[in-house]
């Protein structure tokens, strides 16, 4: 039992308390205390475990920097929350917080054999230990890694909260709501425009909240922020990230500081602010000292003590030594004694400190020792006394205390500063860095632009000691147990620069990001390399500057809000109809129609025959339309596809191929001209932006002297595409203003007139080799429409089909997908679809690559079909082929399987694949390994049905 | 091993509402059917004639329903069924996409904040009148301010179901 709750004194209300538990184990606190000090004022000194010795720890600090106190706060299942800093967990009732990294107790930990082996363990052993021998990587080292590794638990259940997100705009944006930046806000306010002011803290006030003089300024200013319209407070809320032109990320946590029965809507609220003007105010951040036995817990930041009996009235210890290289230690110690604290020394490697400091120092009769450092820590959970030496290597000398406190100067936090790509330059005054110049319209104030006053002091962090460093415990980084001297054995590795220095002993990495240990990382490397410090460089500052939550960074985009999902205006009819779908690009579409038991193969091929005989309906709404309008029309459509169009008549059709400037099919559909300056262009399902976009950048940047305009259309029409035998006798008493006759509307043409009294554009095209009509509506009329043919169809023996049965009947006739049957490699005469090229085109888009010397080589990979010796036998589609079975492994691999079915119509199974030289192989068998068996096939032409097209004509 | 239960991302159904929503601060709601034009020339001049109608010559104005989205671009929002002249053979595109959009209405003084939660233009600083392309997280959207504090969105059909759902998902956290 060390720290105790003062008698008076601190922000915290003493009439209200709160329960809660650590470990299991009930404990209480007042409203207004922070886990770290409800827990301290209950003589709480060891919070955790270090990460890699196990070595026991206590409060270091007593906001964000804290590396040591980390525990994990559950607020039932799926509400499980790592790595929270003590410090920065507002207290309520029923919080049940844990701490981390121990096995099994935080008091007895079986790990903590890796603090005696410690020796074994420096920086870098991991690199190099577990290298050898290479097989007992997967089956030994890496799964006790990785029970080891990582800090607290990831959670294993759904998270139940939901989280808020907004954007916000202000003319100025102060990050930290501490003295500098409230006066920066206040400023900023009366000149009218809008200023969000955002602090991390339960409270603004930043470093005001320990220091009870400006209280009464902190609750006038405060009181006048809030009565200002154009100003928006916002506590609880991280800033965590600067992006380009003042875009700065922030984090509001909106029900974490109350209990589950208290909290109401949202748990976080993510800010995406736009700022004109960017104030950072976020203050500085003590530096702790570095000498042996420096993480008994016990130890901490100076500030962290006085932050702790000023703001929640909790004394640390009972008898107290400062250790001192800067003034900032001696008027915390004096603030302190003046708060009830008993103070027994202060220790300073200074010679010389400031005569009002000592001299009120001795009038508080604390014993002053300047000149001295401490050597060394006694107490293993706690701290017991310690001993201090002249000039750290003098004669020892012990002195008794439960605390002690560091006070190495500050660092000013210049995280946001650097995500803005800010530029910083070494303060002597300081011993730290402080912002220079940016870009962006951003500016420092206060601590964290180097204009405090905290006093002078050292600016090296480590202590002279008596033992030579590499005998030393004196740890630099807390959170990562990084020790003075593994950066010494960094050094002697001959690494140079921070940042390999910081990746070869984590000084700096997790949680903590160096929030403490940065510069005296920078300054033991300095001192060992005997190189100034801003010869050694600096490590990167990077979002976010605490952990953050998933859920806040994610916002609404959670499960059903995920992402849109698309549907078609028939899409409720399908699911009547007991639909199974599948997602094509963002569209949910209809694979199959199962009627009773049918399972996929089944239905499948219940609705292909019934294409094959009488007519199927099938919704192809989701294709990409594009129209494309004005006198240049043609000639632009000319120069994007492959094939001529500025021949086509108008009410015809043209199946068109489209490359990319390397020379590979991007994308298909059918087109039709409407008139001579309108065509109705489609594209894949998958493809319409692409291609709409693609088309526009070749308008815009390359053919700008064009007239011609795209309109995207994919959402004006429903499409409905009746195909069969019986597809005319479908639709011809629904159509008005169309003739049907073979002869006046003939394949690949299209009509405008009415269906179902409203406007159509008719297609007579076919994707499955059949008579087949494509019926074009305004969507809002799509469902009435279907339902019309639908009832029509039933006359006919019609059935609705999906993409599955589509699939195989496009299969049948050897109609190529983009994207399954091409890959972005497959030209048009790989694909089989030389024909589709206009040869006396002076240019299209990807001509000139067709050309190219391995584009015109013998051997390329084309498509062709692939019968099965056993017809029953379903190739898998990706499977890779063989010329030769037999030879030995790794096999040549000659091809692939692009496409593959059971096709009811003919009986058995058929392919398509991508084969090297596939068409000079007609006849040949190949092979088709599998992890059971080798299957072999005939290689055919890629159409098996119907060849000459006969029944395009019904 | 650890379990975790399956992600389901699009399993889950949302349904566009049919009817007003009405938050503490704002309202939700269907826009009536209207017609819809896209509008495409490099000359305004022209196009005017072709359609007999007066054009807004700066991006984000609007004129009786026909908004200048770009420099050569107008998007027409009018009275359902209003028919127009395509303009044939004149460097004109004039392309009927009625169905293409629906439009939604947030009403009340919480509408901006639900817009703003999702879209990152300064919409509190939009002269009331006028109107703009742009996005709702990854949706694209028009967004036009009707009065000082109705807005009219205009959105692709199939993305209708989600802005809608997104919407209400916005409505608690916007305060008037």
């Amino acid at each position: 039992m060390s720290g105790f709750r003062l008698a008076d004194g601190g922000r915290i209300d003493r009439r209200t308390k709160r329960n809660f538990t650590f470990d299991g184990k009930a404990r209480w606190g007042y409203a207004g205390d922070s886990l770290a000090s409800a827990l301290l004022a209950q003589g709480q000194m060891l919070f955790g475990r270090s990460f890699k010795y196990h070595r026991p720890r206590g409060i270091l600090g007593a906001g964000v920097e804290e590396p040591n106190a980390l525990v994990t706060v559950d607020r039932g299942p799926g509400r499980v929350t790592p790595n929270l800093r003590a410090p920065s967990v507002a207290l309520h009732d029923g919080l049940k917080a844990t701490s981390q990294n121990r096995f099994p107790t935080l008091k007895t930990d079986l790990i903590a054999v890796n603090n005696v082996l410690s020796a074994f363990f420096p920086a870098g052993f991991y690199n190099k230990t577990f290298m050898w021998p290479r097989a007992a990587w997967e089956k030994v080292y890496e799964p006790i890694i990785r029970r080891l590794a990582g800090l607290g638990d990831s959670p294993t259940t759904r998270d139940p909260d939901h989280y808020d997100a907004t954007y916000a705009h202000c003319e100025t944006l102060v990050v930290g709501a501490g003295p500098a930046g409230i006066a920066a806000a206040l400023e900023a306010a009366a000149n009218g425009g809008r200023v969000i002011l955002i602090d991390e803290q339960e409270e603004i006030g930043g470093g005001a909240l320990s220091d009870p003089a400006q209280w009464a300024w902190l609750a006038e200013a405060s009181a006048k922020l809030a009565a200002m319209d154009n100003v928006t407070v916002l506590p609880r809320t991280t800033a965590i990230g600067h992006y380009h032109q003042n875009f700065v990320v922030a984090a509001e946590r909106l029900t974490d500081h109350l209990s589950l029965a208290e909290a109401e809507g949202a748990r976080e609220k993510l800010w995406r602010i736009r700022a004109g003007e960017v104030v950072l105010a976020m203050g500085a951040i003590e530096r702790p000292l570095v000498f042996e036995g420096n993480d008994v817990p016990g130890v901490m930041l100076a500030s962290a003590a006085k932050t702790f009996a000023l703001r929640y009235g909790v004394a640390v210890g009972r008898k107290l030594v400062v250790m001192a290289v800067h003034d900032s230690g001696w008027r915390d110690a004096l603030a302190l004694h003046k708060a009830g604290v008993n103070i027994a020394a202060i220790v300073d490697l200074r010679r010389d400190v400031a005569s009002e400091l000592t001299e009120a120092a001795r009038n508080a009769r604390i014993a002053c020792y300047q000149g001295y450092a401490v050597t060394s820590v006694s107490g293993g959970q706690a701290v017991k006394g310690v001993t201090i030496a002249l000039a750290g290597i003098g004669k020892g000398q012990q002195l008794d205390c439960d605390a002690v406190l560091m006070a190495g100067g500050w660092t000013p936090t210049v995280h946001l500063w650097s995500h803005a790509k800010g530029t910083l330059r070494w303060e002597e005054r300081w011993g730290a860095y402080v912002p220079d110049k940016t870009h962006e319209n951003l500016r420092c104030v206060g601590a964290c632009a180097g204009d405090w006053d905290f006093g002078k002091g050292l600016s090296g962090g480590l202590l002279p000691a008596p033992k030579p460093l590499h005998e030393s415990k004196a740890f630099v980084d807390f959170q990562n147990d990084v020790k003075a001297r593994d950066i010494g054995l960094a050094v002697q590795e001959g690494f140079r620069s921070i940042e390999h220095i910081k990746r070869y002993t984590t000084n700096g990495m997790a949680t903590d990001q160096g929030k403490t240990s940065n510069l005296n990382g920078l300054q033991i490397a300095s001192g060992v390399l005997h190189r100034p410090v801003t010869e050694i460089g600096l490590t990167t500052f990077r979002p976010p500057y605490t952990p953050q939550s998933f859920g806040a960074i994610l916002g609404h985009h959670k499960e059903a809000l995920f992402q849109p999902l698309r549907k078609t205006v028939i899409d409720d009819w399908a699911a009547a109809q007991g639909a199974v779908y599948e997602n094509v690009a963002q569209w949910r579409r209809a694979r199959y129609f199962p009627q009773g038991s049918e399972d996929m193969d089944a239905a499948v091929a219940r609705e292909c025959r019934t294409v094959r005989s009488a007519v199927g309906v099938f919704d192809a709404s989701t294709l990409g339309k594009i129209e494309v309008v004005g006198p240049d029309a043609a000639e632009f459509l000319n120069r994007m596809y492959t094939n001529p169009w500025k021949s086509l008549e108008p009410g015809r059709c043209r199946y068109g191929l489209l490359l990319g400037e390397h020379g590979f099919i991007i994308d298909d559909g059918v087109s039709a001209r409407l008139a001579p300056d309108r065509f109705h262009l489609t594209t894949t399902t998958g493809g319409a932006a692409r291609v709409l976009n693609l088309m526009e950048d070749y308008l815009q940047t390359e053919w700008s002297d064009l007239d011609v305009w795209l309109t995207s259309t994919t959402e004006q029409w429903a499409v409905i595409a009746v195909q069969g035998p019986k597809a005319r006798r479908v639709i011809e008493p629904l159509v008005e203003g169309i003739d049907l006759s073979p002869e006046a509307f003939p394949h690949m043409s299209v009509r405008e007139g009415m269906i179902c009294g409203v406007d159509t554009r008719l297609f007579r095209v076919s994707f499955t080799g059949e008579l087949g009509f494509e019926v074009n509506v305004p969507a809002q009329h799509g469902r009435m429409v279907w339902e019309a043919i639908w009832a029509e169809g039933q006359k006919h023996g019609a059935a609705a089909y999906g993409t599955e049965t589509m699939h195989v009947l496009r299969a049948e006739k050897g109609f190529i997908i983009v994207g399954q049957d091409t890959d972005g490699t497959v030209t048009p005469d790989d694909a089989g679809l030389g024909w589709a090229v206009g040869k006396k085109k002076p240019d299209f888009v990807g001509k000139r690559s067709l050309s190219r010397p391995d584009i015109v080589a013998p051997g390329r990979k084309q498509l062709v079909g692939l019968l099965t010796d056993d017809p029953q036998a379903v190739l898998e589609e990706g499977a890779q082929i063989v010329a030769d079975p037999n030879q030995p492994v790794p096999m040549t691999m000659i091809g692939h399987v692009t496409s593959s079915y059971h096709s009811a119509t003919l009986g058995r199974s058929i392919a398509m694949a991508l084969v090297a030289g596939g068409r000079d192989r007609m006849g040949e068998t190949l092979h088709i390994p599998m992890p059971d068996k080798t299957i072999s096939a005939k290689v055919v032409a890629p159409m098996f049905y119907d060849a000459e097209g006969s029944r395009l004509n019904g | 091993m650890v379990e975790i239960a399956e992600i389901a991302v699009s399993a889950a159904e949302l349904k566009l509402g049919t009817e007003p929503v009405a938050g503490a601060s704002v309202t939700l709601s269907h826009a009536a059917p209207r017609a819809r034009y896209s509008l495409r020339a490099r000359d305004a001049k022209v196009l005017s004639d072709v359609i007999g109608r007066a054009l807004p010559g700066r991006i984000g104005d609007q004129a009786d329903g026909a908004i200048c989205l770009g420099p050569d671009e107008w998007y027409a929002i009018l009275p359902e069924g209003t028919a127009m002249p395509r303009g044939e053979g004149l460097p004109v595109s004039v392309t009927d996409i009625s169905s293409r959009a629906l439009g939604l209405v947030l009403e009340g003084p919480g509408a901006l904040g639900v817009l703003s939660s999702g879209c990152p233009l300064d919409l509190g600083k939009m002269a009331v009148g006028r109107a703009t392309r742009t996005v709702f997280e990854t949706v694209e959207i028009i967004v036009w301010r009707e009065a000082e504090d109705r807005w009219h969105v205009e959105v692709w059909r199939s993305f209708a179901t989600w802005l809608w759902n997104a919407f209400l998902a916005a409505i608690p956290g916007a305060h008037g």
